[in-house]
């Protein structure tokens, strides 16, 4: 193996997403063997539509990271935007396009990231303390001021959830799957996130701010507005996720919504997202929120008895949250170890 | 870009300083309520079997899990009506969300009100127990719904008998599946009481009445939906790719149905698998018109609750609790007590929802 | 040197005060068009203030900046780059995450006003680099996984990006090895050559008077001295510096009293094997040798950090079991460690919280209830007689400088009753006001007839302040001497020269 490949091993190997693709096909074929069932059109078909919803709220928690900040709010908005918006379409019958719903849970979503930025930077508050405050506050609003109760979906977003791109169908025991259309609503996401982060000066500098800010503002980035874009962008997500996920459960449950923000904080750490900042993909994140998303959905094919299903989900994210962090505490290998100084001294 | 950043702030913090302002207000209208009804209370208070002298004297708060759910929302209209009836100082209470450290608050403020009795949907019965013992030495009697094991209770009232209801969950799939197949149950959490104990019915009706059908094996039998619409489609899916020849499902979360349906649908195992169990009327609508669906069971717990704070009356107003008390609600004409434990009593409150009963029901959530 | 009134940056009565403290009391400095100038100073005497001013970080209370010839007041950080000054900071302000073509490439984008990232273009922009400065590196590798110097150079192909005309570099020999120091310096040099100017911010004199030019001295924010290098010998250096005159004779021992300390026959297997010697009262014993030499090791098996797997170690003539840090505090031994600010100090902590722990103990009656009265007058005694420069003992200890810190790290062992001293690289990273201090107070206790081992690879550190040395390699023992028949040049031969004994 000559340098310069053994080196891009090296650097596979290195890589998060590497040993979370390993894991998911390990558990794939695990829960194929004890089930038979894995691996049939309608169940990849179910995975991938349960791993929609966690998938772009876990693009929004990246992309805060990435920036060195954390967001504990991203739920509430969501639900906040999801509850607002629905609310509106059922009050005003609104059957016209799809994509006006959408606007407006993301105009909602933004807002309420703006706050978060105007106070994380306004104040130069930690992010995690502002995003609990504000999380808080979300709810509060939900409850207090627009005693939000759980209501079905509007017939718009209904027909969201229900338009299919196809159906898979399982040969052997005749059972079908619909590959929902907001499956593109994901693609979309992960696209544009994509274009973000890898190809506009914009994107380096939420990784640049994420590395080291003081190096970033001396850089010339300009952190503050790094900053803001970014919470508003989490914001922006969540209403879409919040909407989507109405759609896809055709009702306007919060509730259950409310209390998940660590699984999916969980699931991008998992993909290798540090927590720290300046380091994640989204092939991290997806292969994160799928892996939760394909435990959490085959517990009954592996066999986990229902009492211990929560312990097996836990069990899950301290391993793998805790290899991760391993991985990434390895390369802080930073100057040379004593002995190769000596060495180097020595000549 | 600056100032439409400003007002956007101003009115989020407005909007937030206005929830904060009208928590209090909110709290303030079960009082205003109440003397609203003392000053109507002139007016002959309604039967029920109360003698109406003593009725304006007694403060009986109803606790619930939340402020939020619709279901609450139906108890409070029940709670009006007896207020209203017997001219009662009654009010209902609950926490912000179904957080049981919140309830125990709620139940805290309630003893400090010195009220006569306390009605209450316990969260968790066992984080509630200290609580409730507190409000009973503090001379306040506790009367309980879907709460059997509470220790802290003068009465708990069960909307009806587990083992009936768990047996007309079964009758009703039995005769849906042809009596034959296999099937499982659902439950919000292996930890809830009283949805395993009508899973516990259902199965126990199925062994003496119905032998071929058989419940899936092992901990499958029963799986939890975690009182979430999507999880309940998730693993009602699961369980259909599980097992090729399960044909029946009884769900007893009001989300467990309406996820199963979903799933169902979704497979393309319509008349083919059959659901039953408890089903609000409004997530269940459109599987009832679409066949999927052909009868859910539920409850008006504007009455269940209606009857509750009536034997709470009762009590206090020094009447014996015996079988036959007409609690003056539908369904609750005659009391039932239990057979072992004299301090639990059931009625016969639930309904079968079909298509066709959907839109006289009284109720709609 | 050809410097015609060819100037690059004049700084003129440059004031800055940070809320009523002045930093900078009117400075000035100049700069030629390719001199290496040096900056020096003690810590706080203003050089970081006025560098950040030059960038453009801080505004000046008053003062002008003028580069290339236009004059600013306030000078922006985007004036400042535009005008040609790149600053390669300690911490060299890189992007730990990112890979080194980022890095390297991100900052110039960044100023063409660039919305977009065109990878390719980045690669070509690195490449461009590095070749200026010639040094072969992995474009994708993350600059976390470099080494210091490495990660050095990746700052300074940066700043070579932007078309710098003048460079300055605060402080950049602190984490290098020799060897990496020697490449920086002919880096340094092949800038000069190629027209660019340097300031070199530093107070390590030898590095000063092997690249630097001219000099430019700051004390307590005013200039002392601008002067070619050449004017100014060592000990007017280090006057100018901190205003006063050190005059350190050699330390020798007229009457040594009994042994406190006797290592006999000690080994660790894969640190240090054989090592004998003894340390008198009134003793200050050098150790001296390359990093992997033992020395470390053999510090950390003395206070019962390691084990030693072979031979005894005597203290005042009976064995000694050391096998904790508790057993050597027992035994009245002390250790100052190479890193200070996380293996000895309590940073948050206050400076009399971290002069007392050591002590707590003896002070706390048998109810567990300690002596606050008295232990702060032990450290307010213990302030006076270390001149430890602060405002109030209740600071955090994160807030001194270095010496200063230091010193507190001694006060912490002196609180308790101490037999044998052992210091580790005391003076690393200590300006030299704060360095004699130390030295004297070191001369003090040793007199006191408290036996001193001082372990430095700074040998200008070590001759004058011991009367005995030991050096090693390959963790044994190659000689021992006295430190007053020999030369730096001798004892720098035998460390290094593989062959030779003394």
């Amino acid at each position: 193996m000559n340098e310069l490949s053994k080196r891009k091993w090296n650097r596979l190997l290195s890589h998060n997403e590497f040993y979370i693709a390993i894991i998911i096909v390990a558990i794939c074929l695990l829960i194929e063997v004890r089930s038979g069932q894995f691996f049939t059109p309608n169940n990849l078909v179910d995975i991938v539509r349960s791993g929609i919803v966690p998938c772009i709220f876990g693009i929004g928690v990246l992309v805060v990271m990435l920036s060195g900040g954390i967001d504990l709010s991203f739920v509430p908005i969501a639900a906040l935007a999801m509850y607002i918006t629905n609310s509106v379409m059922l009050d005003t019958g609104f059957s016209g396009s799809i994509v006006v719903p959408f606007l407006l849970a993301g105009g909602i979503g933004i807002a309420c990231g703006a706050l978060n930025a105007v106070v994380i930077s306004k104040f130069n508050l930690p992010t995690m303390i502002v995003t609990l405050g504000t999380s808080s506050i979300f709810t509060g609003l939900l409850r207090g001021v627009f005693e939000a109760k759980e209501k079905t979906a509007s017939p718009i977003l209904m027909e969201l959830g229900s338009s299919k791109l196809f159906t898979a169908q399982n040969a052997d025991s005749g059972l079908t799957s619909d590959m929902p259309s907001t499956l593109f609503i994901l693609l979309g996401v992960v696209v544009v996130t994509f274009i973000l982060l890898r190809y506009t000066t914009l994107g380096r500098g939420i990784y640049a701010v994420g590395g080291d800010p003081g190096a970033a503002r001396r850089a010339g980035f300009r952190v503050t507005r790094i900053q803001f874009f970014v919470y508003c962008y989490v914001g922006l997500l969540a209403g879409i996720a919040g909407v989507t996920r109405t759609g896809m459960s055709q009702a306007a449950h919060f509730t259950s919504l409310l209390g998940t923000e660590l699984t999916i904080i969980a699931a991008t750490v998992l993909g290798g997202a540090r927590i720290t900042g300046g380091v994640g993909t989204i092939t991290g994140t997806v292969l994160g929120a799928f892996l939760m998303t394909i435990v959490s959905n085959s517990l009954v094919l592996i066999g986990v008895p229902t009492y211990w299903q929560q312990f097996f989900t836990g069990a899950l994210i301290v391993i793998g949250t805790g290899i991760s962090v391993y991985q990434a505490s390895k390369k802080y290998r930073g100057s040379l170890s004593l002995d190769e100084r000596a060495k180097e001294e020595l000549g | 870009m600056k100032k439409v950043l400003l007002v956007v702030l101003a009115v989020l913090l407005m909007a937030t300083a206005f929830g904060c302002s009208s928590a209090p207000a909110a709290s303030e209208a079960p009082s205003a309520g109440a003397s609203a009804a003392e000053s109507s209370s002139a007016e002959p208070a309604a039967d029920g079997g109360a003698s109406a002298g003593a009725s304006s004297g007694w403060k009986i708060a109803m606790v619930v899990k939340d402020n939020v759910n619709a279901w609450f929302a139906r108890t409070d209209e029940g709670v009006q009506k007896f207020a209203e009836d017997t001219g009662t100082d009654s009010f209902q209470v609950g926490p912000e969300e179904i957080d049981a450290a919140l309830q125990v608050q709620v139940v805290e403020d309630l003893i400090a009100q010195d009220v006569d009795a306390i009605c209450i949907y316990p969260i968790d019965p066992t984080t509630l127990e200290p609580v409730l013992a507190k409000a009973r030495e503090a001379g306040i009697m506790v009367f309980t719904q879907e709460a059997t094991t509470q220790e802290s209770k003068d009465y708990d009232l069960e909307p009806f008998a587990p083992a009936e209801y768990g047996a007309t969950l079964m009758d009703q799939l039995a005769s849906e599946m042809g009596e034959e197949g296999t099937y499982c149950t659902m439950v919000s959490y292996v930890t809830n009481v009283a949805h395993n104990q009508w899973a516990d019915a259902a199965v126990a009706r199925q062994e003496e009445a119905y032998p071929n059908m058989k419940l899936v094996d092992g901990s499958d039998a029963r799986v939890e939906s975690e009182d979430n619409l999507e999880r309940a489609y998730e693993k009602a899916k699961e369980m259909l790719k599980k097992y090729p020849d399960l044909k029946g499902f009884i769900g007893t979360s009001s989300n467990d149905v309406p996820g199963i349906c979903r799933a169902i649908e979704e497979l393309g195992l319509s008349g083919k698998v059959f659901v039953t169990g408890t089903g609000l009327p409004s997530m269940n609508e459109s599987y009832l018109k679409s066949g999927t669906l052909k009868q859910c069971y539920l409850w008006d717990p504007a009455n269940s609750i209606y009857a509750l704070m009536m034997l709470a009356k009762n009590v206090l107003d020094g009447q014996t609790v015996q079988s036959g008390m007409d609690l003056g609600a539908d369904g609750f004409n005659e009391l039932i007590i239990d057979e072992t434990d004299p301090t639990i009593t059931y009625g016969k409150g639930y309904v079968g929802i079909t298509k066709d009963n959907l839109n006289d029901l009284g109720f709609y959530f | 040197m050809e410097h015609s009134g060819d100037i690059i940056l004049k700084a003129e009565k440059i004031v800055k005060s940070f809320g009523g403290v002045h930093a900078l009391k009117g400075v000035d400095l100049e700069i030629r068009r390719g001199e290496i100038h040096c900056l020096a100073g003690e810590n706080g005497c203003g050089k970081s203030t006025l560098i950040k001013i030059i960038s453009g970080d801080y505004v000046a209370d008053s003062g002008s900046v003028t580069l290339n010839g236009t004059r600013y007041t306030k000078l922006t950080p985007i004036e400042s780059i535009g005008e040609g000054v790149q600053v390669i900071y300690q911490d060299f302000a890189v992007f730990p995450n990112l890979t080194v073509m980022e890095n390297i490439a991100a900052t110039q984008t960044l100023m063409e006003h660039k919305k977009t990232v065109n990878w390719k273009h980045y690669r070509e922009i690195a490449q461009e680099a590095v070749s200026k400065i010639g040094f072969s590196i992995d474009f994708d590798e993350r600059v976390e996984n470099l080494s210091v110097a490495n990660k050095q150079l990746v700052a300074i192909s940066r700043a070579l990006l932007m078309s710098a005309k003048l460079i300055i570099m605060d402080e950049p020999t602190t984490a290098l090895t020799k060897k990496e120091v020697a490449a920086l310096f002919k880096i340094i040099k092949n800038l000069q050559a190629s027209g660019i100017s340097i300031l070199f911010v530093s107070h390590k004199m030898d590095e000063v008077y092997e690249i630097c030019d001219r000099l430019t001295v700051f004390r307590n924010g005013e200039n002392v001295i601008t002067t070619d290098i050449k004017e100014v010998d060592q000990k007017k250096f280090a006057y100018y510096m901190t205003g006063r005159e050190f005059k350190q004779e050699q330390y020798t021992c007229a009457h040594p009293g009994e042994t406190v300390l006797e290592v006999q026959d000690l080994g660790l297997p894969g640190a240090y094997e054989d090592i004998s010697f003894c340390v008198r009262k009134g003793d200050i014993y050098g150790i001296t040798g390359l990093l992997g030499s033992g020395r470390t090791e053999l510090a950390l098996s003395l206070f019962g950090m390691l084990r030693a797997k072979t031979g005894r170690i005597l203290i005042g003539g009976k064995q000694a079991r050391i096998h904790s840090v508790a057993d050597a505090q027992k035994y009245g031994i002390g250790y100052v460690p190479e890193d200070r600010a996380t293996e000895a100090l309590f940073l948050p902590q206050s400076i009399e919280n971290n002069m007392i722990v050591s002590v707590l103990d003896s002070y706390t009656d048998k109810n567990g209830v300690y002596h606050a009265g008295a232990l702060r007058r032990l450290a307010e005694e213990w302030r006076e007689s270390l001149h430890i420069k602060i405002r109030r003992l209740s600071d955090p200890v994160s807030s001194l400088s270095g010496g200063n810190q230091q010193k507190v790290v001694l006060a912490k062992w002196l609180a308790s009753d101490l037999r044998v001293l052992i210091l580790n690289g005391p003076t690393v990273g200590v300006d030299i006001g704060s360095k004699y201090d130390i030295h004297q107070i070191l001369r003090d206790l040793a007199a006191q007839g408290i036996a001193i081992i001082m372990i430095s690879d700074d040998l200008s550190e070590l001759l004058p302040n011991c009367n005995r040395m030991m050096i090693m390699r390959g963790g044994r023992t190659v000689c021992e001497m006295d430190t007053s028949s020999t030369t730096e040049r001798e004892v720098a031969n035998i460390i290094s020269d593989t062959a030779a004994r003394c």
